[in-house]
């Protein structure tokens, strides 16, 4: 699992690392907003091909996105089995229907139907965000709330724990590593015992870092809240480039919604 | 809900593991499951619960010099805690913690509402585990429903005299299968045909039921283990972050 809270592909010098982190946000909220609203699994599917494309051609590897899909579908494979089985509305279409120790079993199109749609909704709307985030930096992402008129406080405490969180991903990695070495995960009585030190000793390292961490920005100036200094002003073509894309999000919204074109 | 429903329910589980081959988490709300009508209404429920946490943030912050790195840390720690994988035998494959139960004993409810809502967007962009559009439902779930229960019956639980560990085991468990029944009530209230909310949240609850009991008892234990090692290590941690009541 720690291997992949990974951003170094954020970090990478491309067209959609350059582009401003609100106007990226705003693209990746407007695309889960119409995939939301959409009554229709095209556009969805539509959002996550292109987000996919995106992420292949910034050099995100295949094998990282499928593992970051896995949960999230999971879950929807769960839900698309129960929409499918659950009592459907009178006058549905039985798909298949079977029995199981006595019991009888009914899948109805419509409720498969309804449960592939929140399938493709969750690959279009996981998509966009997994593409946010393989091109913007968390911390950029959160200074950028800013202009959303988020609390400072959330903001400073957010910005923190990211940064913080990769130097106790290492402390526990390496304890989990030396953990494993002593088969302290040999059994389930040794691994619940390993696990509760493990936890308690990442609490007690964040505890000193905080301490250093605050001696440290003490030194440097801090008076209790971050200084986060002039927010430069977005590139036109930025502006431009998100306007675009959302406007043509909102045009296929409305041509698959209203059958404009049919 | 009828007999009918819990058997489907309890067929359903074995084909969503062998399709979730790799590791399950800790149940969130992925993006784009919720309509966005219940994704706003769970944001409004939320949003009070957040407030109420940035303002003990900064009565903390008047009391205790290195209030704000100190949440941020405990925070980052929290959120570890919460990626640690974990064997779950019955579904044969890994799953991970909330860590509310625990971040509630040590540094209260409302901060841990706080840093719950922090770490859910962290884990929403960089583990694709839970989402932006259902960051609302997840906080309510998680943070608010988590960390207050969790915390509940650990102050319940120490004002009638049970034993520290027995407080702590409680915690985690409460707290995690707090999360897990609120979810599921989420998932079943939004996606329901109507009239059917009941019988939706009956076979969502008993489908994750295999990887979620377990879990919520893994959480106890975990709970028991982290307090006793800071316990036995750094008393006075526990005295500065608020964590020694019980």
């Amino acid at each position: 699992m720690f291997e992949l809270f990974l951003d170094i592909f954020a970090y990478r010098d491309n067209f959609w690392t350059r582009m401003d982190p609100g106007a990226k946000l705003a693209m990746a909220l407007s695309a889960i907003a119409v995939i939301l609203l959409s009554s229709r699994a095209v556009l969805p599917l539509s959002v996550f091909c292109l987000c996919f494309a995106c992420m292949l051609w910034i050099g995100v590897p295949v094998r990282l996105i499928a593992v970051r899909l896995t949960a999230p579908m999971g879950i929807v494979a769960v839900l698309a089995l129960l929409k499918a089985f659950l009592p459907a509305p009178p006058g549905s279409s039985v798909l298949w229907s079977g029995t199981l120790y006595g019991w009888k079993l009914a899948a109805t199109h419509e409720g498969l139907r309804e449960g592939l749609l929140i399938g493709a909704k969750v690959l279009g709307a996981v998509g966009a965000m997994l593409f946010l985030s393989t091109v913007t930096p968390a911390h950029r992402i959160f200074h950028v709330l800013r202009r959303f008129r988020i609390p400072q406080g959330w903001i400073e405490v957010a910005m923190l724990m990211y940064r913080f969180t990769f130097v106790l991903v290492e402390h526990a990695s390496e304890g989990s590593a030396a953990q494993r070495l002593r088969l302290g995960y040999s059994g389930i009585r040794r691994s619940v015992s390993s696990a509760g030190m493990l936890a308690g000793s990442v609490i007690l390292r964040s505890f000193d870092q905080a301490r250093s961490t605050h001696d440290a920005m003490v030194l440097r100036g801090y008076k209790g809240s971050f200084p986060f200094g002039e927010e430069s002003a977005p590139r036109r073509q930025d502006l431009y480039g998100a306007a675009a894309v959302i406007t043509v999000l909102l045009i296929f919204y409305s041509a698959l919604e209203w059958r404009i074109f049919s | 809900m009828n007999r009918r429903t819990i058997l489907k329910a309890a067929v359903f589980p074995v084909p969503a593991i062998i399709l979730s081959a790799g590791p399950v988490h800790a149940m969130h709300i992925s993006e784009g499951i919720l309509p966005l009508p219940w994704a706003a209404l769970w944001f409004a429920v939320a949003l009070p619960f957040v407030a109420w946490g940035l303002r003990d943030l900064r009565r903390f912050d008047r009391e205790v010099p290195f209030a704000k790195p100190l949440i941020g840390l405990v925070g980052a720690a929290v959120f570890i805690i919460s990626c640690m994988p974990v064997p779950v035998p019955t579904a044969g494959t890994c799953s991970h913690p909330c860590g509310t139960g625990l971040a509630a004993v040590f540094i209260g409810p409302a901060l841990t509402v706080l840093v719950s809502s922090v770490a859910l967007v962290l884990q929403a962009l960089f583990l694709a585990h839970g989402g932006l559009s259902t960051l609302g439902a997840d906080i309510v779930s998680m943070g608010v429903a988590g960390a207050f229960s969790g915390y509940g019956i650990y102050r319940l639980a120490g004002r009638i005299g049970v034993p520290w560990y027995a407080a702590l085991f409680l915690a985690g468990l409460v707290s995690d299968w707090a999360t897990y029944a609120v979810t599921s009530f989420q998932l079943a209230s939004a996606l329901a045909a109507p009239g059917s909310t009941g019988q939706m949240f009956g076979a969502v609850a008993i489908a994750f039921m295999p990887t979620q009991i377990p879990l919520g008892v893994f959480e106890g234990f975990l709970c028991v283990g982290a307090y006793r090692f800071v316990k036995a290590r750094r008393p006075e941690v526990l005295m500065a972050l608020g964590g020694g009541a019980v």
